[in-house]
């Protein structure tokens, strides 16, 4: 039984439509993660859960309820923003305890949810403090504690890591996983972060322009991107994507590039036939190429491009090729970066079963 | 509940101050004017005579002290935007000079803590004839000097005006120092690089700059050189004869003094129409502002 | 309705809450300019000063030294005659009670008066400002054409209807005029006041709690600290030197001590008794004066090193 859905939801401001007729269920305990760049209606979405916004038309739904109309403090539901949103004259304690003015529940059932909270969270030193003498990360807690004390099934959360520096970022997003892992509540998370998505969700909506552009896990998204947005928005580095024309001349099914180069398709699971001369954009992942030119039985395609440049990361390295006017960007062992200098012709061979084909004219996956 | 309280408790608790504007001021103003085309005397009566709904605003046009009240709230206008340069001139000088800025910001907002009744009664002694400054001057040599302003007709204006420059130059003050902090350091640092000449920096760049803090002055001024009352029932009542008369002051004569309820309402819709149009670019310019940023905000 | 005229209020209290940091001065070396700077300035000061002094120091002169004419002089002998006179038996009108009865009158309208302007422009400003209310543009706009209309328009139906509600000539009649005059540009000031609080902890606070006075009370109330103190100083301000709501809506038993004062100059049977006169005005200056030079620091500092918002 999905524990809250969209149906056929549309927003508009004034004359400029945000989502258009959106239909999203997500499941009792998911981990749901609405990724998309800016303007692409993801927080719009959230905050028509919430109840911060109302809905142009269509439903929402949380478990058997219709909540269209309610209140949000009536929904069953709590929030984390992305500023935290403290307030700021009331100590932590306060804030804990505002969370939960609109529930009617006894002082010592308040007092035990809040203890609980702060032990959970560990900001039990800092409950007489007020926001102002907290740090980042622990406004962060208390903000979630917020959240938590109202125990609630559906937990909403906007953005809540950007306002936090890398290493204090990837602390919280363990400590948020580790918090749905044993609450096991439903979780709504927004974010324009590719990584947080793939390493905290269990289901992924990738959102542009008010529309959904896939539904899936974080593998099927990384794996079977649908069409050419998320194959592109999905993967640093990105995806490289490149036009090239079908050709199913000699019984082989191949792409042809404009340059000449040949890619083989015969082990691509095509949801179609192709047909010949179908414009395609052919999607090779960084990652599955291989420097030198090997044989080619285990090669799609064998590309001798020389070197734009390469640059190392720490652990990791990419490598810039020239290939039709454009970059191709490849991860390499960072010995291998090492070794390459500007301008050398280097052989780079793509592997055999990992191409992503998009249709050039519709973009999506063929 | 079908019925969201969140969306009716705001505006529930905005009755009471929507009551108040429809009928303390939009009423009230529809009545005052439905009133001015009446002969309401002492009570107000409601039929209005159609074939002469104009009487009050023609015997208004025709009254020699109304017509006086206009000047003097034109004379008045000029003389006290003298307040605005001075000060400006105060703004600018603390400003360049930061030594003992505290001090004398103190000193020159002080008279804005004090009623215009204080001011009027302080600067009247001032004035008198036979005790005042005049007589002081007079006894130190200075015979020449005239200082009983409200004493005559021609001058009395003058000693209204001088109250007024003296009660509100500390506020255009502050205003302008605010605005002139508001600009930005490097000008001054490049102005002294470039060897531009002190005149020529503030009145070809500084003053420019801070257009709007002036304009802004001036719409506050004329503001308050209509609502222009307490001070001239402190320093002169309206005298010598009528000479001080303005037309806040000749509104409430006609009201209270001759009792005339329909022909006080013809000039407080007079005193509105003249708010209105110094007040009208004002709307127009924040309206078109608004209009501006919310265009590209979205 | 004040002194202040409505929109300097606005821009006072606008710029009042905004205080800069302060920029650490330079010393600079003592130059010509810095010199010629300073003298000017000191005679300005000096204008600004002489009505003052001369206030003071006639009232403690005795009226034979004041008909000798030398205005600017030292009293020769100090006496508290007058000031005994315009406090306990200046007339106003035909009482002779002096100014401690305007006096008690202006204390008693200032409390009233404070709460139900405050109170009703400071809800009002929270509504508008934080809450969905689809007319809340046109209100506010309209709102603020009604803080620039002049008093004389609407001021026989105001006189009729508080004859009407039987307040007309009472403490709370006068309470209530200057709450409904104040509304407008108070109501403008705390709204854009609370325009300023982010977004997001609205938000926060209807999610945990949507009520509309519990948030007020609880989140946003504590939060006004800074805007209250202000508009507390220019509204007591603004009802004590009050005059023409004063004279029109005070019976004969309310009048504040601006009409007393105003009565005692205008009126004059038989010989003016100039240092009465002037002692009258110190006391009726002294209140807000007291409060501008403790506290008005603040608020000065505010108007200085606050920037001009429109």
């Amino acid at each position: 039984m999905p524990r809250v859905s969209f149906e056929h939801i549309t927003k508009t401001y004034g004359q400029v439509q945000v989502l258009r007729d959106l239909n999203l269920a997500i499941d009792d305990g998911d981990f749901l993660v609405l990724l998309g760049p800016s303007g692409c209606g993801k927080t719009t979405l959230l905050n028509l859960l919430a109840g911060l916004l109302d809905v142009t038309d269509g439903r929402i739904m949380i478990g058997e309820r219709d909540v269209t109309d309610v209140d949000p403090k009536d929904r069953g539901l709590a929030m984390v923003f992305q500023s935290y949103a403290l307030y700021p004259t009331k100590t932590v304690y306060g804030n804990l305890k505002f969370g939960l003015s609109a529930s009617k529940l006894p002082k010592d059932e308040i007092e035990r949810r809040i203890a609980w909270a702060a032990k959970l969270l560990q900001i039990e030193p800092l409950l007489d403090r007020k926001p102002a003498h907290l740090s980042g990360g622990q406004r962060q807690r208390v903000a979630i504690g917020r959240a938590l004390v109202k125990n609630v099934g559906v937990f909403l959360f906007d953005e809540p890591l950007s306002n936090l520096d890398a290493k204090l970022r990837t602390e919280m997003r363990l400590e948020i996983k580790k918090l749905h892992d044993s609450l096991k509540t439903t979780i709504v998370y927004v974010t324009h972060d590719q990584i947080e998505a793939m390493t905290m969700a269990t289901k992924i909506a990738v959102m542009n322009a008010g529309v959904i552009q896939q539904f899936g896990t974080p593998d099927e998204i990384y794996e079977q991107p649908a069409n050419l947005f998320v194959a592109g928005f999905i993967g640093s580095p990105a995806m490289n994507l490149r036009q090239a024309r079908l050709s199913t001349a000699n019984g082989k099914t191949e792409a042809v590039f404009a340059s000449g180069t040949r890619f083989d398709l015969s082990d691509y699971a095509f949801a179609v036939p192709p047909t010949d001369g179908t414009g395609v954009i052919v999607g090779l992942r960084p990652e599955h190429f291989e420097v030198g030119a090997g044989t080619t039985a285990d090669s799609a395609a064998i590309f001798d491009v020389p070197v734009q440049y390469a640059e190392r990361t720490g652990p990791d390295a990419s490598a810039y090729f020239v290939f039709e006017n454009d970059l191709l960007a490849l991860r390499v062992d960072p010995d291998i970066a090492a070794g390459l200098k500007p301008g050398q012709q280097v052989s780079v061979r793509y592997l055999r079963g990992k191409a992503h084909l998009f249709n050039a004219q519709t973009g999506q996956r063929m | 509940m079908a019925f969201r309280w969140s969306r009716w408790s705001p505006q529930l608790a905005l009755v009471p101050a929507v009551a108040v504007t429809a009928v303390a001021f939009v009423g009230a103003i529809i009545w005052t004017v439905y009133l001015s085309l009446t002969r309401s005397r002492r009570l107000p009566e409601y039929e209005i005579d159609w074939s002469q709904w104009t009487r009050q605003y023609e015997r208004l046009f025709k009254d020699d002290s109304w017509t006086l009240s206009l000047q003097n709230l034109i004379v008045l206008g000029l003389g006290s935007a003298l307040a605005i340069v001075f000060g400006f001139i105060l703004a600018a000088m603390i400003d360049r000079e930061k030594r003992g800025e505290s001090l004398f910001r103190t000193v020159f907002l002080y008279p804005l803590a004090v009623s215009l009744i204080v001011t009027g009664t302080a600067w009247r002694w001032l004035f008198n004839p036979q005790y005042g400054v005049e007589h002081a001057l007079h006894s130190i040599g200075l015979t020449w000097v005239n200082a009983s302003w409200l004493a005559t007709p021609e001058t009395a204006m003058y000693g209204v005006i001088m109250a007024s420059v003296w009660q509100s130059s500390g506020f255009y003050m502050a205003l302008m120092l605010a605005g002139l902090k508001s600009i930005n350091s490097e000008i001054w640092s490049a102005a002294r690089l470039d060897g531009v000449s002190l005149w020529r920096l503030y009145t070809e760049i500084i003053i420019p700059m801070m257009k709007f803090t002036f304009v802004t002055c001036a719409i506050l001024l004329s503001l308050g050189v209509i609502k222009a009352y307490d001070v001239i029932v402190a320093m002169t009542n309206g005298g010598p004869g009528q000479s001080t008369y303005v037309p806040a002051y000749f509104t409430i004569q006609a009201l209270s003094g001759k009792g005339n309820l329909g022909y006080a309402s013809a000039a407080a819709v007079m005193m509105l129409v003249i708010t209105a149009v110094i007040f009208l670019p004002l709307v127009l310019v924040t309206a078109w502002q608004q209009n501006r940023s919310a265009r590209t905000a979205t | 309705m004040s002194d202040l005229t409505i929109a300097q209020r606005i821009l006072g209290a606008e710029v009042a809450v905004q205080s800069a940091p302060y920029f650490p001065r330079k010393k600079k070396a003592i130059t010509g300019r810095s010199i010629a700077i300073i003298v000017f300035l000191s005679i300005c000061a000096l204008f600004f000063c002489i009505p003052l002094y001369v206030v003071v120091v006639t009232s403690f002169k005795t009226m034979d030294q004041i008909r000798e004419g030398a205005i600017f002089s030292f009293p020769t002998t100090w006496t508290l005659e007058a000031w005994d006179h315009a406090w306990n038996t200046a007339c106003s009108g035909i009482k002779c009670n002096g100014l401690k009865v305007g006096f008690w009158n202006s204390v008693q309208i200032l409390f009233p008066s404070l709460i139900v302007s405050i109170a009703l422009s400071m809800i009002t400003g929270y509504a508008l400002a934080l809450w969905n209310v689809r007319w809340a543009g046109a209100f506010l706009f309209i709102l603020f054409i009604c803080a620039f209309v002049p008093f004389q328009i609407i001021m026989f139906p105001l006189i009729s209807m508080t004859a009407t509600l039987k307040v007309y000539g009472s403490l709370w009649g006068v309470a209530l005029i200057h709450a409904i005059l104040a509304m407008p540009v108070l109501t403008l000031i705390f709204r854009n006041y609370y325009k300023d609080i982010p977004q997001e902890i609205m938000s926060a606070a209807i999610m945990d709690s949507g009520s509309f006075w519990k948030i007020f009370v609880e989140i946003i109330l504590p939060m006004s600290g800074n805007i209250l103190i202000v508009i507390l100083i220019l509204q007591i301000t603004s009802i004590w030197n009050d005059y023409l709501i004063g004279v029109t809506f005070g019976g004969s038993g309310t009048q504040p001590m601006t009409v007393n004062l105003a009565n005692l100059i205008t009126i004059s049977t038989g010989t003016t008794r100039y240092n009465d006169n002037m002692a009258a005005a110190l006391q009726t200056a002294i209140p807000p004066l007291v409060i501008y030079f403790f506290v008005g620091k603040l608020f000065v500092q505010g108007i200085t090193a606050g920037a001009i918002k429109g």
